[in-house]
């Protein structure tokens, strides 16, 4: 019987898988030190408007250091994942009030922003937030702000929404799409009902919300998963107004859809102040600024601008979009005006979570 | 002679299974259990034992109503994609050449090697306003604007459902009518029984476990479906798998893990029922 006509048995399969895996397991410091001499790879957990493929592309290439992105869309969900899984993650982008709220719990560290020749191109207010200050420290580098505001198409809304409880016509009936961020919606609905603090709403508050919510519930067409699906829907025309971020109105222009309009709610609205914190427990903690004054640079930041349409914090980029001829959209979506990021109440973690995606999944449930 | 003592190397052969069973089932499972029994104070989960997150499902008539539209959709997208997929494999083992029927079955997995996350968004390019439909709709003056019926609703989540697990059904139920005698289908037929009298009585009997097994396949992951339903289904077409992603996007670990573990006691349950189904003792229950 030849080698080729005996059959492998049991015993032979585990003896060679064991042998297999005994040698993967002593080659695997060889092949890290090898890997670790060519690139640095940083896992980031981010939303999708933070980096372009191009740009990681052209970072690693530049300094051997890779941006892993893994998208996640509510910062509850992103803190979670951090808490849980360590040092798995190198950088965390987060909003506002949940910057401290990560930095407080011991979950990332505060680094020295002047240190990054990067921070220069900042406008000078993002510079000095005091939620972010921790000493003479900062706890996250500044990247976007925007409002979340009411846009419309005025094909089929003909009177400008421009309050919170103009969205309960029943005219709108399956017409409004969302972000499906529970903390926010509840935000919202805490503006429009008068809310004090629509982050940290009491019992009788949330309830009030709660039946905004349900009375606002038909005129839902889709609670969307990512940004893009709002855009989308005003673009086919399914929707006819969307709850979404400044520089929408290009967005939907750009992919081939009508002309939107936009309306600023008289109660008042929630917005975000975006960062890139750095991870406590990242082993590669050597490398983020490094990686942050690469990414952050102007051209990288005014393209971002010119993709995502909402403003950024770097200034630099703003002259280099006014210079090449894109000025007055950047100024329309307040690109120039940073200082607008403070006046809009800026999101953060809910005071009684719990309480706020009850009422949520209580509202818009079946 | 007394009882023969317990030999552990006889019982050897089963421990790569058991850590195998251990490590990814019941040790996971265990932590969901012991998480829905839990409570979560300020993003944390705090070990304090309560039946909480089990009382506030049921004390909310949404969650129930919910879970029942879930069942609902599953129960008739489970239906349509056994009316679909059973005529489909019938006529495949029954009126196709042998040499084509491989072919044929590779088309029919062929969406699978594409991601589940684009299958479904291409039906968004169907269904939708400047879809395939609306435009056919509008280039054959049957409309003059784009129909919004076709999406964001239940009727759209049931047609991408029935597109989705289509396959899983087919290829179960093609597995289960190829070993089919069919010498015994034409035997009742040449003793009298019309075509739909030889398969109820006949064909269908002796391939209950492949349509079970099909049932099993569509219906239990419709159950858990989130993605869909989000997509094409917007707010009128909500399953619990939603309102369960919503608990754990918004750190509510502990109401989602009660939750989960709602819908797994309702699929143990199902199998429980289905599991008798599978067997077949006497198929024509001639009662000998």
């Amino acid at each position: 019987m030849s080698i080729y006509e005996r059959g492998i048995t049991r015993g032979d399969l585990l003896k060679a898988g064991g042998a297999g895996a005994l040698g993967l397991v002593a080659a695997r410091p060889a092949f890290a030190g090898l890997a670790r001499a060519e690139s640095t790879t940083l896992n980031w957990l981010t939303w999708s408007d933070h980096y372009a493929n191009d740009q990681l592309k052209a970072v690693a290439k530049s300094i051997g250091i890779q941006g892993r992105p893994t998208l996640f869309s509510d910062n509850a969900d992103a803190y979670l994942k951090i808490k849980r899984t360590g040092s798995q993650f190198d950088i965390v982008s987060g909003d506002a009030l949940w910057v401290p709220k990560y930095h407080k719990d011991g979950l990332t560290e505060s680094f020295d922003l002047s240190a990054l020749p990067v921070s220069k191109q900042l406008f000078s207010i993002a510079r000095s937030f005091p939620f972010w200050q921790d000493g003479s420290n900062y706890m996250g580098y500044p990247f976007s702000w925007s409002t979340v505001q009411i846009y419309y198409n005025p094909k089929y809304v003909t009177t400008k929404p421009d309050s919170w409880h103009a969205l309960l016509d029943k005219k709108y009936q399956g017409k409004i799409s969302l972000e499906n961020i529970p903390t926010d919606v509840m935000a919202i609905a805490a503006r429009a009902t008068g809310a004090k603090k629509p982050y940290s709403m009491t019992t009788a508050e949330i309830s009030k919300a709660k039946d905004f919510l349900k009375a606002f519930k038909p005129n839902v067409l889709k609670l969307a998963s990512q940004n893009n699906e709002v855009v989308r829907a005003l673009a086919d025309g399914s929707a006819w107004i969307g709850i979404t971020n400044l520089g929408t109105d290009d967005r939907v222009k750009d992919a081939g859809g009508p002309v939107i309009k936009t309306a600023y709610p008289k109660e008042g609205t929630i917005g975000f102040i975006d960062s890139e914190q750095m991870v406590k427990a990242s082993k590669n903690k050597a490398v983020f600024e490094k990686f942050i004054n690469t990414t952050e640079q102007a051209p990288w930041i005014a393209q971002n601008f010119l993709t995502n349409g909402r403003p950024l914090f770097n200034e630099k980029a703003w002259k280099m979009l006014v210079n090449q001829g894109h000025g007055d959209r950047a100024k329309r979506l307040l690109y120039n005006q940073p200082q607008k990021a403070l006046k809009m109440t800026i999101k953060g973690p809910a005071g009684n979570e719990q309480a706020y995606v009850d009422a949520f999944n209580e509202a818009l449930g079946a | 002679m007394g009882a023969r003592r317990f030999a552990v190397g006889e019982y050897l052969g089963f421990a790569p299974a058991l850590i195998l069973y251990g490590a990814f089932f019941a040790v996971p499972l265990s932590i969901v259990v012991a998480y829905s029994f839990w409570k979560v104070r300020d993003y944390n989960v705090v070990h304090e034992w309560t039946i909480d997150n089990y009382r506030y499902f049921f004390s909310v008539p949404t969650y129930v109503r919910t879970m029942w539209a879930t069942v609902w959709v599953a129960v008739l997208s489970t239906a349509l994609t056994i009316a679909v997929a059973f005529p489909f494999a019938y006529w495949l083992v029954r009126h196709v050449p042998r040499r084509l029927q491989r072919t044929l079955l590779v088309l029919v997995i062929l969406p699978f090697w594409t991601s589940y996350l684009l299958r479904v968004y291409s039906w968004l390019n169907i269904l939708g306003p400047s879809g395939a439909i609306n435009r056919f709709l509008q280039w054959t003056h049957v409309t003059s604007s784009p129909v919004s019926f076709f999406l964001y609703d239940r009727p759209a989540v049931v047609l991408v459902l029935v597109y989705l697990y289509f396959p899983f059904a087919a290829l179960t139920l093609y597995a289960s009518l190829e070993r089919f005698d069919w010498d015994q289908f034409k035997a009742a037929m040449d003793l009298g029984a019309r075509p739909a009298t030889a398969m109820r009585k006949i064909l269908l009997p002796q391939i209950r476990p492949g349509i079970t097994t099909a049932v099993i396949f569509v219906f239990i992951p419709i159950l858990g479906e989130y993605l869909a339903p989000q997509l094409v289904g917007g707010t009128r077409g909500i399953m619990i798998g939603n309102l369960i992603v919503n608990f754990f996007s918004g750190a509510e670990y502990t109401r989602g893990a009660a939750a989960s573990l709602l819908i797994a006691a309702l699929i143990v349950v199902l199998l429980v029922v289905f599991r008798r189904s599978l067997e077949i003792k006497d198929p024509y229950a001639s009662g000998r």
